[in-house]
């Protein structure tokens, strides 16, 4: 186990709109480590969700280096990325977190059947994670009978269950109004807080900036501030 | 079998890839959009009722077809002398009849057995005379199952010495009556003539214009004496089975030397063409069905996986590999399938047994038409499981077939822009 | 709205989806093509056996003595006036023959046999299957050859070959047997045995010596075109008082009956295609509807009324069914064309014969079937957007776009 959990250097992701390159990433380097609450944000077309997707595994960099827990992602295959994924990232997104037709303990307790984790202990472990985040009087309900909140809740709850070395959102407050924000960041504060999981998210809400301890702001795919941010004196206190 | 100990799995051993919720998770998708999965199964359910219930109604139809064919007067089996069927002529008979009759009347499927004879003759009154097919026989024997013996439309059936039996055209051409005496002239066996006198005891219409002009039926004992036939001799022995089916292979047991035994698709080659033709028919208006069906559940599939591509996104972005996914939709593919065919196969079984035995009314322009094919004025479906096989198997292939174009688009899915993908 | 604009509209959306509308467009191709295809094997089928039938030295009208069908002898008969010509017009009639067909036993040297015996002028029977049969040796000269030409199955029940003798025996004008020998001119070969083994010719003359009366027991007309056996038959009636004239329906029951049949088959077929169909067509509309919720909703908002909302989703079907109907009926009509030589049934030929076929089905083209199937088509595709259609209708312009 490094203490950097992510390190990126010379990452350059570029998209081919008609003739013309368009630079999503320019030479992005930077790392973070492990217990860190990093929010990476810019307006939109700044490359923040690009580099959140290109961290996940889920889009390649043209150019450039990627470690995630010490694992080179461009020497992986499709299938070992989606392996990497699932047993070593935790996605929390902005909309489409959950599976429909599963109830909120099934949606838990689905990925890690991906996982092939026996039935008794994927039931105990999605309870218990359930239960952290205080929604296990709604474990049967299925997404569409839970507010956006309680919906992202169980999303969390999901990403988390497996222990993941690193905790990627999306944007995940955008569907929820301010209270419901609130409580999400407070969540995650405390899952960064007491339990040391590593977060990273991509995000243009202010409030959510807050709550990080780090604050990464792009600009035209580049690294423009990298600041410790008001969040983090309590937690050094 | 021994309790071995195992221990207790470990969270990061990838032991099975697909949960076994995978049947579970697949069919509770299939009914996120209730509408659509009725209206498609609907669709597999319409093309397997329409191919079971026209094969039975077939089914049924030619069963009583060949079995009225075959008790009309060929019967479901005949044994005879091995040239006989190719070559009917007087002098190839079987020698040992009488014995060969016993051996067919003991097997259990048969329910009679009964020898015949026969030959072509002039047939003449006064001073008119026609050619007709002359047959000997055993009217005590024949009038228990032959139907054209129960056909009489005057008079009686053959009973002694001396009666004849013949087609009410014959007989008007003839411009004869009950009473009247015919004489048939023929060859006989040994090549002498052959003349038999016989009194009209009565006439038959069965519909076939051809029996109904030109045939005559005397007793056995009077062919053997006017054809010079030794009285172990006959040409065929005619047997009538508890059931069509399946009397073809009972024919088989019946083979010995100089002798052959033929089954009714030996004896009525014209029956067995046409049901053979008219199944071929309506198999390729089947596949017809069946690829209109498979199109209609490729665009099912496709509505499904647009609609759904975020979703697919995300549990790529979670680490579910796409052939998963795509075994998914695979498994979708199999419920509806099956919520089709349970459909399709019940409602077929339920009308099947409704009309079975009702039977289903025919036009009644259809009649006269149909009693030359031998055909009842009702149809009589008889629930067909080959049918059944054959179309739940043909929708399984298809439907699956229908999956794999849409899946294909999913395995080209980028899991960023999946996420991304809007209505 | 205007119409020229909910077309396009229409037409549009329709092109949004193409990988989707593909799909459909194929269903409803493979659907109208195979019933354009199968449609005129059936017709083939039919007419193959009408012809047959008429060939069957039936004609499509014939007249005849009162009585002979009950009683098929030489009493039966009736004379013609020598320079007799069916009162038809010239275009509307194909050809006719006059003949005697009465009963016979003929006999070679091995073998006895019943028979119909018939006397032809050669010359007029282009018009029955005669005319195109095989042979070996040859046919009949003209109306006063004395010799005979039979089936290849008789002439194989009897053992016998051309150049041989055969005696037949036949009743004549007075009531009395008559026995003649003739000389076999020529042995005849046509599709399937049943004819092969009933009809025996001479020339009409000859026969007529025989039997000893210068009679006929039928004239055969055959009709050209679309035949209208109705009128003539009204014409032949009146001039024939006395004679019954009689249509190949009512010669033919079976095949008349078959006949009907078919035409209730095409029908049917089409009916249980268009069933399959419409499961795919409701299917996809309705999801066309569905999907377009908020922009239905937001036109709903600005002012489009709810009838032209209808209009827009029967046009939708409507395009989509022209369109596949289109290129379905081509498709149809390439495989007609590319089968055009016949389908060879020559296995199942004694079935065939049976039900009074060729061995060769040759699909036959009708124009008024596509335009049927075509019209019926589009009637379904109608039918099937109506539930759609009231779907959409029924969508709440507040709440699509609140979504």
């Amino acid at each position: 186990m490094t203490e950097v959990v992510v390190r990126c250097s010379g990452v350059t992701r570029t998209y081919q709109d008609e003739a013309v390159p368009v630079y999503a990433l320019r030479g992005v380097d930077f790392e973070v480590r492990r217990g860190e609450f990093v929010s990476l944000a810019g307006p939109s077309g700044s490359g923040k969700s690009t580099l959140l997707n290109v961290i996940g595994g889920l889009d390649r960099p043209n150019e450039g280096l990627i470690e995630v827990d010490g694992i080179n992602l461009n020497d992986l295959s499709q299938s070992e990325l989606s392996d990497m994924r699932l047993n070593k990232m935790g996605f929390v997104f902005q909309a489409y977190n959950l599976i429909p037709v599963l109830s909120a303990l099934e949606n838990v307790e689905f990925i890690m059947q991906l996982q092939g984790v026996g039935a008794a202990e994927r039931s105990e472990r999605a309870r218990a994670a359930l239960a952290s985040l205080g929604i296990s009087e709604l474990e049967h309900r299925r997404p569409g009978e839970l507010s956006g909140g309680q919906q992202q809740r169980a999303a969390i709850a999901r990403a988390i269950v497996t222990n993941p070395v690193l905790l990627l959102a999306d944007e995940p407050s955008a569907n929820l109004d301010s209270h419901a924000t609130e409580e999400l960041l407070e969540l995650l504060q405390r899952l960064n807080e007491e339990r040391g999981v590593t977060i990273v998210t991509a995000t243009h809400d202010p409030m959510v900036m807050s709550y990080a301890k780090r604050r990464i702001n792009l600009r035209d795919g580049t690294i423009v501030e990298d600041a410790i941010s008001a969040a983090a004196l309590p937690a050094v206190r | 079998m021994a309790e071995i100990a195992l221990p207790t799995a470990t969270p990061s051993r990838p032991k099975v890839r697909i949960g076994s919720h995978l049947f579970a998770i697949a069919w509770r998708n299939l009914w996120r959009n209730r509408r659509r999965t009725w209206l498609t199964a609907g669709g597999i359910a319409f093309a397997v009722w329409m191919l079971i219930f026209a094969r039975s109604m077939q089914d049924g139809t030619f069963i009583i077809m060949i079995d009225n064919a075959a008790r009309m007067m060929t019967g479901h089996i005949q044994v005879q002398h091995p040239d006989y069927q190719d070559d009917p002529r007087v002098e190839h008979t079987l020698e040992q009849a009488t014995q060969i009759a016993e051996q067919v009347a003991a097997h259990p499927a048969v329910e009679q057995a009964s020898l015949r004879a026969q030959a072509f003759a002039l047939v003449s009154f006064g001073e008119r005379s026609f050619g007709a097919q002359v047959m000997g026989v055993e009217p005590e024997k024949e009038i228990g199952w032959s139907t054209l013996a129960n056909m009489q439309v005057e008079g009686r059936y053959l009973e002694k010495s001396g009666d004849a039996f013949l087609g009410s055209v014959l007989a008007r051409n003839l411009g004869l009556g009950l009473g009247d005496e015919i004489v048939l002239l023929g060859s006989a066996k040994e090549g002498g003539v052959a003349a038999v006198v016989a009194t009209v005891v009565g006439t038959f219409t069965s519909g076939q214009a051809a029996i109904d002009r030109a045939l005559v039926q005397i007793t056995l004992n009077d062919f053997r004496e006017g054809w010079e036939l030794s009285p172990n001799e006959a040409h065929a022995v005619i047997a009538v089975t508890n059931a069509v089916t399946g009397s073809n292979e009972v024919a088989r047991a019946f083979d010995g030397p100089n002798r052959v035994s033929l089954g009714w698709t030996d004896l009525m080659p014209e029956v067995e063409q046409m049901v053979e033709m008219k199944r071929i028919g309506t198999e390729m208006f089947f596949v017809l069905i069946a690829v209109i069906v498979t199109f209609s559940v490729v665009n099912t599939f496709m509505m499904t996986v647009f609609e759904r591509t975020p979703e697919f996104g995300m549990l790529m972005a979670i680490g579910m590999r796409p052939g998963s996914i795509m075994l998914q939709l695979f498994v979708e593919a199999f419920w509806l399938c099956t919520l089709g065919l349970v459909l399709g196969v019940g409602i077929s079984a339920v009308m099947v047994a409704i009309t079975g035995a009702t039977g289903i009314p025919l036009p009644a322009e259809a009649t006269e038409m149909l009693a030359n094919y031998n055909l009842p004025d009702r149809m009589y479906p008889a629930f067909s499981l080959d049918a059944a096989i054959v179309a739940s198997i043909a929708m399984y292939i298809g439907t699956q077939l229908a999956a794999l174009i849409p899946a294909l688009r999913v395995q080209r899915m980028r899991p960023v822009e999946a996420l991304r993908a809007q209505e | 709205m205007p119409l020229k604009l909910l077309v396009q509209l229409s037409a549009r959306n329709l092109s949004r989806h193409k990988r989707r509308n593909f799909m459909l467009l194929m269903a409803i191709c493979v659907a109208v093509g195979g019933v354009t295809f199968m449609n005129s094997l059936i017709r083939g089928f039919q007419y193959d056996m009408q012809e047959s039938a008429v060939a069957n030295l039936t004609g499509h009208v014939k007249i005849l003595a009162p009585g002979y069908l009950d009683d098929p002898s030489i009493a039966k008969s009736f004379k013609l006036a020598a320079d007799w010509q069916p009162d038809i017009a010239a275009e509307e009639l194909e050809g006719w023959a006059a003949r005697i067909r009465i009963p016979a036993v003929i006999m070679s040297e091995r073998e006895t046999r019943g028979i119909q015996f018939v006397g032809v002028d050669p010359a007029q029977e282009s018009i029955s299957f005669l005319g195109d049969a095989d042979y070996d040796g040859q046919s009949l000269r003209d109306a006063s050859d004395n010799r005979v030409v039979i089936g290849r199955a008789l002439a194989e029940q009897l053992e016998t070959k051309v150049g041989r003798r055969l005696v037949i025996i036949t009743q004549g004008a007075d009531g009395l047997n008559r026995e003649a020998g003739f000389r076999i001119a020529g042995v005849y070969d046509v599709e399937g045995t049943g004819l092969e083994k009933i009809f025996v010719f001479t020339g009409i003359k000859m026969l007529q010596q025989m039997v000893d009366a210068e009679v006929f027991t039928e004239v055969s007309i055959k009709l050209a075109g679309t035949p209208r056996e109705f009128s003539v038959k009204v014409a032949l009636a009146e001039f024939f008082t006395g004679l019954v004239v009689l249509d190949w329906q009512e010669l033919e029951p079976q095949a008349a009956a078959m006949f009907l049949f078919a035409d209730a088959a095409i029908f049917i077929w089409f009916l249980i295609m268009m069933g399959a169909l419409i499961f795919g067509l409701v299917n996809t509309l309705i999801t066309a509807v569905m999907e377009r919720v908020r922009e239905l909703g937001m036109l709903r908002a600005v002012g489009m009324r709810p009838g032209a909302v209808i209009v827009q989703v029967v046009l939708e079907s409507t395009f989509m069914m022209a369109l596949g109907v289109t290129i379905g009926i081509g498709m149809g009509v390439g495989l007609i064309f590319w089968a055009g030589d016949g389908i060879d049934l020559s296995e199942w030929a004694q079935g065939m014969e049976m039900a009074g076929m060729r061995s060769v089905l040759v699909p036959r083209l009708m124009i008024a079937d596509l335009i049927l199937v075509a019209g019926l088509s589009m009637v379904f595709g109608v039918l099937a957007s109506l539930y759609p259609a009231w779907r959409a209708v029924k969508i709440n312009p507040l709440e699509a776009l609140r979504r």
